[in-house]
């Protein structure tokens, strides 16, 4: 159909278009520039072979993957009885919920850092109720460390995959449900074998996206984390901001782009074959 | 990181969130443009933005009809104009290490002392008028204490009491490498360098010191309002914070004190960045803000330090106590040098990540 595909090329050219003057265009200006300055190719050989070679850049990636993976997991148990609820419930109850899961995206980052810091802190909400009730007889440190990462990430993160999990849920056929249980399935057999695999795309999407966004956390980590809490974007943001030694900026930066555009080629496979696979 | 914006710190990276959007504004606001011309101002923005309209920026419009535009700018974004060649605003008032850096990049151009009318430059003090650069206030990052955990007269009165845990038990805080520079120097004093022996810094006996420590550090900042925050929290019962984020504290009534003693005394400064619109506008800007009166007032305000020597004429007995780099503060205190720290900045770094990470 090629007038179809045509109108769907004219459609996605002034995103593309966007795309590529203020997103690839800069990226690209910057890490030619950068990688320039060093001179020769052997020079940008020699650095890069230092920059993934440094035990603190390794460090970084370990850090950043292990908690990127963990927030993706916390969020996925969190999020996956939310976005079920969700798409169960209707009128008022419905627009609650989603305002509740919506309203924290308008305030800013920074703001919503703080606001967990007062509840987290050793003299905060969430203590004072523990050391009140008697439940313990010190402060638990939730902050500054890497629970602290934990809570604070998966909550900024949380909209994302409950909002990409109830599509899925919506676009579940009930009557698919109901035949089961007409055939004698118990709740748990219809859940773990008709309505779990039906809405497993929107899982594997929910993680990547959540998984790709956490990668490249930065303010979270260096408000909440303790201070071995170094993930990528923080390595990078001190090399132009305080080294100002931009080749190695630019040689990080490619390393962390190289995991994201991975995982995003893996996403959009898993997508492509969700919607060829379980098209509504 | 932390749009801290109402801060009055002199941390390089408040303006991390507003990168992007200050990227996308334009500097010039569309409007009449008056005969005397403008002059475009790289601040730390926030609340330093509203004393300096107040105490300068007003009345500098008043006397000249020059318009002043603060905007926001990163040191990085100041090297990419530079690199660049598009030179968009007029005057830096930031911390002076960048200013050494594009200083050595040769981006500045140097300061026309002998064009001043309004201040006089030999006021000013020797250490804080350079060719292109000229400091407009200094702030000192001091040893803070919680007083309900440590009462006066038996609170930590040195570095080498901040170390020492069994006297003084308790979480504490230090800089961050990612606030500009970690707090070698108060590491080696606390190890017994003596205060004029601390350049060149000794970095493996500096990192060396950080180790003892780094069991009792609850958290190294990055912001001077996380600095700010962990202190009134009492997330930590100790820390190193710069003294006007701190007043501003205890003016509020957090049960917190200090103590002058060792106090390493830092500086802002203004440069003009060679090549942009309104150099001679800029060069006026500075010679106004210099002014003895001038930075008594906006000193005060900012709980902070004035750099004209005369100004501490102009303010009041009770406050001179509380300001770094007057008596209180100079003698007992450190100046630091910024110059190793622009020379070292990158080794520390490296080291840092290793140390931290490892």
């Amino acid at each position: 159909m090629p007038l179809r595909l045509a109108a769907k090329w004219a459609l996605i050219a002034p995103a593309l278009a966007l795309l590529l003057l203020l997103f690839i265009t800069p990226i690209g200006w910057f890490i030619w520039e950068s990688l320039t300055e060093l001179g020769s190719l052997e020079e940008v050989w020699l650095e890069t072979q230092a920059v993934l070679g440094s035990r603190a850049i390794l460090g970084a990636i370990l850090n950043t993957n292990g908690i990127a993976l963990t927030v993706t997991v916390m969020v996925l148990v969190i999020g996956y009885p939310l976005s079920y609820a969700l798409s169960r419930a209707r009128g008022l109850a419905f627009s609650l919920v989603l305002l509740c899961i919506v309203i924290p995206y308008f305030t800013s980052v920074i703001v919503r850092t703080y606001a967990w810091m007062v509840i987290l802190g050793r003299n905060g909400l969430i203590n004072q109720i523990l050391l009140g009730l008697g439940f313990v007889s010190e402060p638990v440190d939730l902050l500054y460390n890497r629970t602290g990462v934990i809570i604070g990430m998966t909550y900024v993160l949380l909209p994302y995959m409950v909002l990409t999990l109830y599509a899925a849920m919506k676009a579940v056929d009930q009557r698919l449900l109901q035949a089961a249980e007409g055939m004698g399935a118990k709740p748990m057999a219809v859940f773990a074998k008709v309505f779990l695999p039906l809405t497993l795309h929107g899982v594997t999407a929910g993680s990547l996206i959540v998984f790709i966004l956490a990668l490249g956390f930065f303010i979270t980590p260096a408000l909440m984390g303790g201070p071995g809490d170094i993930m990528m974007a923080m390595l990078i943001e001190r090399e132009i901001e305080l080294s100002h030694n931009w080749p190695v900026a630019a040689l990080m930066t490619i390393v962390l782009l190289g995991i994201t555009l991975a995982l995003y080629a893996l996403y959009g496979r898993v997508s492509d074959k969700a919607e060829g696979g379980f098209a509504r | 990181m932390r749009n801290d914006r109402l801060t009055l710190s002199p941390s390089r990276r408040r303006f991390l969130m507003l990168g992007g959007a200050a990227l996308a504004a334009p500097y010039v606001i569309a409007g009449p443009a008056r005969a005397a011309g403008q002059v475009i101002v790289r601040t730390p923005g926030g609340a330093y933005d509203d004393i300096m309209r107040r105490h300068v920026y007003e009345p500098f419009t008043k006397e000249t009809g020059i318009t002043v535009m603060p905007v926001a700018a990163t040191v990085s974004k100041l090297l990419a104009m530079f690199r660049a060649n598009n030179v968009e605003l007029d005057l830096i008032d930031t911390g002076d290490g960048p200013l050494v850096t594009l200083g050595r990049m040769g981006a500045l151009a140097p300061i026309d002392y002998g064009s001043w009318k309004w201040s006089k430059p030999e006021d000013v003090g020797a250490d804080y008028r350079h060719d292109t650069r000229v400091a407009n206030f200094v702030y000192s990052t001091v040893l803070a204490y919680n007083k309900t955990r440590f009462p006066e007269g038996q609170h930590p009165r040195s570095w080498a009491d901040f170390w020492d845990a069994g006297k003084f038990p308790g979480p504490r805080m230090l800089a961050d490498m990612a606030s500009g520079q970690p707090d070698l120097e108060i590491a080696l004093l606390a190890d017994g360098v003596p205060r004029d022996k601390i350049y060149p810094i000794d970095i493996d006996r500096a990192f060396k010191s950080l180790s003892r420590i780094r069991p009792q550090i609850r958290k190294f900042w990055d912001t001077g309002a996380l600095s700010a925050q962990m202190l009134s929290d009492q997330e930590v019962v100790m820390g190193s914070i710069w003294n006007g984020r701190l007043q501003t504290l205890i003016d509020k009534g957090a049960p917190l004190g200090f103590d002058w003693n060792e106090n390493m005394i830092q500086v802002q400064a203004l440069s003009v960045f060679k090549g942009s619109p309104n150099q001679a506008n800029a060069q006026k800007l500075i010679d106004f803000m210099m002014q003895p009166e001038v930075q008594a007032k906006y000193s005060m305000d900012l709980q902070y330090g004035p750099t004209n020597q005369k100004a501490f004429g102009h303010v009041p007995a009770e406050h001179l106590t509380r300001m770094p780099g007057g008596p209180n503060s100079k003698q007992i205190g450190f100046m630091r040098d910024v110059s190793w720290w622009e020379s070292n900045r990158e080794r520390v770094n490296r080291q840092w990540s290793r140390w931290i990470l490892g």
